[in-house]
């Protein structure tokens, strides 16, 4: 006779038509990612400028790189990577989100100003000391 | 660690309270009643239809249908609308936080070269960034620009956005 209980598995968190719920962030990496929910796929492109923003800020200071060439490079990285991590990565239909345009937009003003905040305290701490 | 430095983290780090706080009242006064949430869930609900009908018509749809879909359309508007006017009373506590705060800086910053900016700025943005300052180096950075730079980042960042 078979003693002890069966270890009970948590349960696992369903969607209506019995599909399991996926964390967002592990789907992220994933390039044969679905994404259903559009409202989910633009804050994961906005969290990654944000994420961009801070780490080229950071950079920008240290180096340090200055003037017009500064913003310049900001913008381009920017948008270049996120088009490409949507684009090529993901291969997203960009029709579904409003265009490419769109995508690029979600997030980038506030990225910008992260990056502007981030690039003056790291310039005047280290370079202007 | 040099004055200039010290300064530029207090004004990011108030204006970060700042915004937690702002965000804070926001909680309070409407994102936590019932009525906003309800009138949210109506809205979204709305939307949703309102999407759906609009992908399903034809352009030989009949004048009942898409008299149904303005009249959606229009309530949709109506509820909108009350959402934003739910919002106000924050809006305001807002305002006051914010009006005092500047008061606050420009007693304590006026004068003072708070950064060193990594670039030029444009000649209009360097009335706000070169503001009160003495000299002719505008790389000199007054609290104004490093004060609203912060509050633009925080205020996009909806602490709550998840959320709501």
């Amino acid at each position: 006779m078979s003693g002890g209980r069966r270890k009970e598995e948590p349960p696992q968190p369903q969607l209506a038509n019995g599909a399991l719920r996926v964390s967002v962030w592990s789907k992220v990496l994933r390039s044969d990612a679905a994404w259903e929910d559009k409202d989910e796929f633009l804050d994961v492109i906005y969290w990654f400028r944000q994420i961009i923003a801070v780490v080229l800020g950071v950079i920008w200071g240290v180096l340090p790189l200055r003037g017009f060439l500064g913003i310049a490079g900001f913008c381009l990285i920017n948008a270049g990577v996120l088009y490409l991590y949507f684009s090529n990565y993901l291969q997203i239909d960009e029709e579904e989100y409003g265009g490419t345009w769109e995508l690029t937009k979600e997030g980038f003003m506030t990225s910008f100003a992260l990056f502007m905040v981030i690039w003056i305290i790291f310039y005047t701490a280290i370079h202007y000391d | 660690m040099s004055t200039m430095f010290a300064d530029t983290l207090l004004i990011v780090f108030i204006s970060v309270c700042t915004a937690l706080l702002a965000e804070g009242i926001t909680w309070v006064l409407v994102y936590r009643t019932d009525k906003y949430k309800r009138l949210k869930a109506e809205v979204e609900k709305q939307s949703k239809k309102l999407e759906k009908k609009k992908e399903t018509i034809t352009e030989s749809a009949g004048r009942q249908q898409k008299k149904k879909i303005e009249r959606q359309e229009e309530k949709l508007k109506n509820n909108n609308r009350d959402l934003s006017m739910v919002r106000m009373k924050s809006m305001f506590a807002i305002g006051f936080c914010f009006t005092a705060l500047m008061g606050m800086f420009n007693s304590i910053f006026d004068g003072r070269v708070v950064a060193k900016l990594p670039f030029t700025p444009l000649s209009y943005i360097q009335g706000l960034s070169h503001r009160n300052l003495l000299g002719d180096d505008t790389t000199d950075c007054s609290f104004w620009e490093v004060l609203l730079k912060s509050r633009r980042t925080c205020n996009s960042c909806h602490f709550l956005r998840s959320s709501n």
